[in-house]
């Protein structure tokens, strides 16, 4: 219980009677951990870290962080989070250091103390050069790392982040994971959002996935992988004989370990080849080279790969993420945000 | 208490940087008041010269009468902003930063109101400068300019109130916007502030007197005609609680139960 920074039993969050954004939600964020969130756009993620920031009050269940209630401790729950918003939430017409400064002021930091921590803080995020500089020049990638170091001046125990690069470049959202990273490693606990797989695979040690306000799996990124059930080795022939193939599936088939071979050209386009499921493909490889090569099959490719949470998310929901269309709608959001 | 202090000196100074960057939004809300004040005096100085106009005013000069119309809506036009920022910092994200700080939620409204009224004061200031270069004596004197600086943000802050409701409310930058210019003129003609309340029509003159245009232009006319009223001065702040009572009062309650 003591390891457990953030509790959520049963949460649940309804707009007016009939939008269900949360849906009896429950789970724990242990110290010291990144914890994702994934999901596609208005799976509830905004939702629930907005109950978790104090900034929604929840219609039902219960939430606490560091055993605070989050409806009925409100201020002291805020003196120990740090929350970034997917809008990015600095002053434009500010400087980079103005706008730190202002959140010390907002956790009543001494003058002296604020100084030196944005100083330090603009050094980490590589501003200290754009410190002095209005933020109308910033590029995206600038402005996030800004907007992480602010909600981080008052050493949050907990650092809430909801989506902390959507909208970003790959060298910036590259930057951002780096940084997430590090302040993990120095013992902050991070609860992140997330609609890309990548990020919740790379960044996170647990992760729940979300779906239409419930949580449908949690786990380890490897556990999830894992619940799939296999790894996936893809062979390709250089005869395009149909026979060949055959006594190629026949003869891997009896490999021991192996769980299933695919039909001939399944998933391939105009070639011979068979896709082979197994628990552990790594150390299979070897063995369908070997008996392929002992029955005088000629081999041009070979794959190996593990699956993905992609393959994980469009299993437990029938669905993949769609992030493209997500992207276009916080282009225009990001728009918004600047004409100020 | 001291924390809070605190936090309304960085809101407020926070916006007045906010200002001092982008000086052209001190002078976009000078634009209709200064046409009214260059264009609408001068084709309307016949008024002056009507019978029974220098014996309610003390003035037969038109634009000396017209000066506190002038400053009333440089006022209205100022409050109007005080809504469309705060909006702005709803739209950004801003508001939810500072949200989720441990802040008093009235910090943020107060810093808000407090850099508004030292915006209107300036924007009056340059108001009474044009008067002055047109010819405006203000008898009352330094100390008059003084006290119109004070009613000036103390009618500000009271009149902000109702476009932070709005903008509360709707979230929505346009229509904060058209329903303050949307009130401010209907209230002008229907007011002391453009005729004296002697020769308006009788049906306008009952509306003007629960209209609080009226009493805090008719305390502006007297300290830029007459000198101290002591009369109208008082009752312009009687009318300028109530606004404020109401509009600051409707607009806190609304503020913490939205954001909390």
């Amino acid at each position: 219980m003591s390891e457990d920074i953030v509790v959520v039993e049963n949460l649940s969050k309804t707009y007016g009677k009939q939008v269900v954004a949360v849906d009896g939600i429950s789970f724990e964020v242990k110290k010291g951990e990144i914890f994702g969130f994934l999901g596609p756009n208005g799976a509830g993620k905004s939702t629930t870290i907005k109950i978790l920031t104090t900034l929604l009050e929840k219609t039902s269940g219960k939430a606490t962080i560091d055993g605070l209630d989050v409806d009925v401790d409100q201020s002291k729950v805020r003196r120990i989070i740090g929350y970034s918003s997917q809008e990015v939430g600095v002053d434009d017409d500010l400087t980079a250091r103005e706008n730190l400064m202002l959140q010390c002021s907002f956790h009543h930091i001494p003058k002296e103390k604020a100084k030196a921590k944005v100083t330090e803080l603009l050094q980490t995020i590589r501003l200290a050069e754009a410190a002095d500089r209005r933020l109308r020049t910033f590029s995206g990638g600038m402005r996030k790392r800004l907007d992480l170091a602010s909600s981080l001046v008052s050493d949050p125990k907990i650092l809430f982040l909801d989506e902390p690069t959507t909208g970003l470049d790959p060298q910036s959202r590259q930057d951002i994971w780096d940084y997430i990273i590090k302040l993990n490693r120095q013992g902050m606990t991070i609860f992140l959002t997330t609609q890309y797989m990548e990020e919740a695979d790379r960044l996170s040690s647990r992760l729940c996935i979300v779906d239409q306000g419930r949580i449908v799996a949690e786990g380890t990124p490897n556990e999830l992988k894992a619940k799939i059930g296999a790894d996936k080795i893809t062979v390709r022939f250089k005869s395009a004989d149909q026979a060949v193939c055959q006594k190629a599936k026949e003869l891997l088939s009896k490999i021991e370990g192996i769980d299933a071979v695919g039909q001939c050209g399944d998933g391939l386009i105009s070639e011979n080849g068979l896709n082979i499921m197994t628990k552990n493909g790594s150390t299979l490889v070897t063995q369908v080279v070997r008996i392929l090569d002992g029955a005088g099959i000629d081999v041009e490719q070979l794959n190996l790969s593990a699956p993905t949470l992609d393959e994980v998310f469009l299993k437990l929901t029938g669905k993949t993420l769609n992030v493209v269309e997500r992207k276009e709608s916080v282009g225009s959001r990001g728009m918004m945000g600047r004409r100020r | 208490m001291m924390e809070m202090l605190s936090e309304v000196v960085a809101i407020f100074s926070r916006w007045n940087k906010k200002l001092v960057r982008q000086p052209i939004l001190i002078f976009f809300n000078l634009i209709q008041p200064l046409v009214w004040f260059l264009l609408f005096t001068q084709a309307f100085s016949a008024i002056g010269s009507i019978q029974g106009f220098k014996d309610l005013t003390g003035t037969s000069s038109y634009i000396t009468f017209f000066t506190a119309a002038v400053i009333i809506q440089t006022i209205a036009s100022s409050a109007l902003n005080t809504g469309i920022g705060v909006v702005n910092d709803f739209g950004s994200g801003f508001m939810d930063k500072m949200r989720v700080a441990p802040i008093n939620k009235s910090s943020i409204l107060f810093g808000r109101l407090f850099s508004s009224a030292l915006t209107t004061v300036v924007q009056v200031a340059i108001i009474l400068v044009i008067g002055l270069a047109l010819g405006v004596n203000i008898a009352s004197g330094i100390l008059g300019v003084l006290v119109i600086f004070v009613l000036a943000a103390f009618f500000g802050m009271a009149w902000s109130g109702i476009s932070l409701f709005v903008a509360l409310n709707t979230k929505n930058a346009e229509t904060t916007l058209s329903i303050g210019l949307l009130t401010t003129f209907p209230l002008l003609f229907l007011s002391a502030s453009v005729m004296p309340l002697g020769l308006l029509p009788s049906w306008v003159q009952e509306v003007a007197k629960v209209n609080p245009f009226t009493y805090i232009a008719e305390a502006f006319q007297s300290l830029i005609i007459k000198g101290f009223v002591w009369q109208n001065i008082t009752n312009s702040l009687i009318a300028i609680l109530i606004v404020g009572v109401i509009s600051l009062g409707a607009s806190i309650l609304l503020f913490r139960r939205k954001i909390s």
